[in-house]
């Protein structure tokens, strides 16, 4: 009999009134794996998130931790849950130690049994010779890293962060991770949302990327990255500007070869699926008459695929 | 010029702020006027109505005499006063109920008064004058009222029956007068200062009410709520623990108030100690409720603080809280009994220098608590509609 998944999302879909937010939607995280959702913004990673931690109801399909869907069990699939929002979701007026005994009680920890496990928290994050200090003191970095023990009190099966590393300096994002990595080798399942794609890259055991509430790539980042190596990218700045009807006019031109064109300002990004593709791409902005004053070809990294996914939903193996 | 500019610029941003909300914007014009309105309406006098406006007054004829009945007659038809003839008991029962704040009784011998006798104090009649320990001004314009009309009606009945007979140049009242509050025992425990503290002191904890409300609304729109729906929290137990809490600093409130009322001014406690404590207990859960409401219906925390003002100012005034009732129109006195406030107001002066006992409380105890249940149920069942439209996406 196989272990059931510490998360499984199947086809959800999430409605603001007529506004479809995330269409069908499905993933899988297991226990001591961390999973990134990554996707420009307003591509549906928030409302994903709320939607697991039962902040949202998704329009459609199922939601399960282990196995459970909310509606089944709420206070149980609730207690199975760790949610840490994007904003600082703390109380200044209080210490770091009554911030982490109320939501430690909401959980039905109480006691000793709750200070042991504040303390516990606290001590996690490195915080704990600060727990008798005002929240409203601390550095914003802190702040996060309080905002974190609290989502651990209870310690869940998954562990939800709504962009988790938004205004860290470098040291604290790696001390963040080093604590979520100490996090996963325990067993926890990690979901996080993030915009930085190099921590990602690096932290992250798999990735979903969505787009306009679409999953278009689901993988580990290097076989991602190395599904697409046969990509070309370039960026370049043009000699001079160029109309809107001509950049229309050339942009249906290079898509037919399927090369993406977009130009902002004297700006351009052009996107092909190899590099003979991208050199034809070139080949007729300069007969057009368009002509580059400088450009480059950056490597494959997975920012590439954040812009230009793989065009499948299906999870790289 | 240009720091005149930057001016311009931070005014013109916060004037956009402003009217970002356009609902708030446009409460905070409508307020001011819908108050402005609302107490002129109440204490407008148009100059050709004034003689219309009538003190409510109860006569006790105990002498039955030609004069007596003349003076009824005359204060009957007085445009100043809403006459009715009543005995002394039932007088006595209505002054203390506060159904009616003054009465006169003209006693025996009444009749028996005359010009002669005017001169002489000892043969004067004694006139008494009953009055609630909150109506002593009606009560200077009773006497008023009367000593005029009894006057008139000697100067009509009696100049001309003594013949060759003067009226006295320094006229003089031909009545003696003896005011006498009721409840009889009223006028030991009456304190200005226990009508005072009772209004202020609840008028101070709708306000409280209303702060808690908006830290509420304040604190569903961050993060902390989303934590606290994440959690294994029944949505209906955050609102009772925001009521519970903002309920119990209520009752602190009023305690500290009372004590320092009592230390400083020497305001007690007359009537029953328990019939007080499950009053401030119904106060304190009333203000939250009028707060939750308020949040709950609000909307934004602008157009909640427009909204929560225009009805604590309100049934403030309606409710006898700033003034005393008999100087508002009867329309109003009437209205203000379907307003928690009034019912509060009374139960405080119940329960201090009137010195009620526990079942003369209980009515009021009873209906600040259905106000604060009803007003609780409304807000509960709002904001139960308003998180189950969110949870499902249909509100961003």
């Amino acid at each position: 009999m196989t272990a059931l998944p510490a998360l499984a999302l199947n086809d959800v879909s999430i409605r603001y009134g007529s506004f479809v937010a995330v269409e069908r939607l499905s993933f899988q995280v297991q226990r001591g794996e961390m999973f990134g959702l990554l996707g420009p913004n307003g591509s549906g990673k928030s409302s994903t998130l709320m939607a697991i931690a039962g902040v949202l109801e998704p329009f459609a399909g199922s939601i399960r931790i282990e196995g459970l869907a909310r509606h089944e069990a709420p206070e149980t699939y609730a207690h199975r849950l760790g949610f840490v929002p994007q904003e600082i979701a703390l109380y200044e007026e209080l210490t770091a130690f009554d911030n982490l005994a109320l939501f430690g009680s909401l959980y039905g920890l109480s006691g000793h049994h709750l200070h042991d496990r504040v303390s516990e928290a606290l001590t996690r994050v490195g915080m704990l010779a600060r727990a008798r200090e005002r929240v409203g003191r601390f550095s914003g970095g802190m702040k996060r890293r309080i905002n974190l023990a609290c989502a651990l009190l209870h310690r869940p099966t998954v562990l939800l962060l709504d962009e988790p590393t938004v205004a860290l300096d470098p040291a604290s994002r790696d001390s963040l991770f080093v604590t979520l990595d100490e996090l996963r080798e325990q067993g926890q399942a990690i979901v996080l949302t993030t915009h930085h794609l190099d921590e990602a890259e690096s932290f992250c055991d798999r990735v979903g990327i969505l787009r306009q509430g679409k999953l278009v790539a689901l993988g580990r980042p290097a076989d991602l990255v190395r599904a697409t190596r046969n990509d070309a990218l370039l960026y370049g700045h043009l000699a001079q500007h160029v109309d809107a009807q001509q950049q229309q006019s050339l942009r249906e031109r290079l898509a037919a070869t399927g090369v993406d064109l977009e130009v902002t300002g004297k700006r351009v990004r052009l996107s092909a699926r190899d590099h003979e593709a991208l050199g034809q791409a070139l080949a007729v902005l300069l007969t057009e008459g368009m002509e580059l004053e400088s450009f480059r070809t950056p490597p494959v990294r997975l920012e590439r695929l954040f812009r230009n996914p793989v065009p499948s939903t299906k999870e790289v193996a | 010029m240009n720091r005149l500019h930057l001016v311009w610029t931070l005014a013109r941003k916060d004037g956009h702020l402003f009217l970002a909300d356009r609902r708030a914007a446009i409460l905070s014009f409508v307020v001011p006027i819908v108050l402005a309105s609302a107490f002129g309406l109440i204490f407008h006098r148009p100059s050709e109505r004034m003689g219309v406006v009538r003190l409510p007054l109860l006569v006790v004829d105990e002498d039955h005499s030609p004069l007596s009945r003349h003076v009824i007659d005359d204060l009957r038809q007085s445009e100043q006063v809403d006459l009715q003839q009543v005995d002394r008991s039932t007088a006595e029962a209505r002054i203390a109920d506060r159904s009616c704040g003054v009465a006169v009784v003209l006693p025996r011998g009444f009749g028996q008064m005359t010009w002669t006798h005017t001169l002489t104090p000892q043969g004067r009649p004694h006139v008494e004058l009953l009055h609630h320990p909150l109506s002593a001004m009606e009560s200077q314009w009773a006497e008023g009222v009367l000593t005029e009309i009894v006057l008139r009606r000697m100067a009509r009945d009696q100049a001309n029956v003594l013949p060759g007979t003067s009226v006295p140049m320094h006229l003089d009242r031909p009545f003696r007068l003896a005011r006498i509050l009721c409840p009889q025992d009223s006028q030991q425990r009456f304190n200005a200062y226990s009508h005072s503290f009772s209004g202020m002191t609840l008028q101070y904890l709708l306000f409280w009410g209303m702060e808690s409300g908006l830290l509420f609304l304040r604190e569903r729109h961050c993060g902390i709520w989303r934590r606290f729906l994440a959690a294994p929290v029944p949505i209906w137990t955050m609102l009772a623990g925001r009521a519970l809490a903002t309920a119990w600093i209520a009752v602190l409130q009023v305690l500290t108030t009372f004590a320092f009322g009592h230390l400083v001014f020497g305001v007690r406690v007359d009537g029953s100690w328990l019939g007080f404590l499950m009053l401030v207990s119904a106060v304190g859960l009333l203000a939250a409720a009028i707060g939750l409401l308020v949040a709950t219906l609000g909307g934004t925390e602008a157009r909640a603080r427009n909204v929560c003002i225009l009805a604590i100012l309100a049934i403030s005034l309606l409710g006898g809280l700033w003034l005393p009732m008999f100087l508002l129109p009867r329309w109003v006195q009437e209205l203000s009994l379907s307003l928690p406030t009034t019912w509060a107001m009374r139960g405080l002066d119940c329960a201090t220098w009137e010195g009620g006992s526990l079942a003369q409380m209980l009515p009021s105890v009873l209906m600040v608590f259905a106000f604060a249940g009803l007003f609780l149920s409304a807000a509960l069942a709002r904001f139960l509609w308003m998180e189950a439209r969110q949870r499902r996406g249909w509100t961003s």
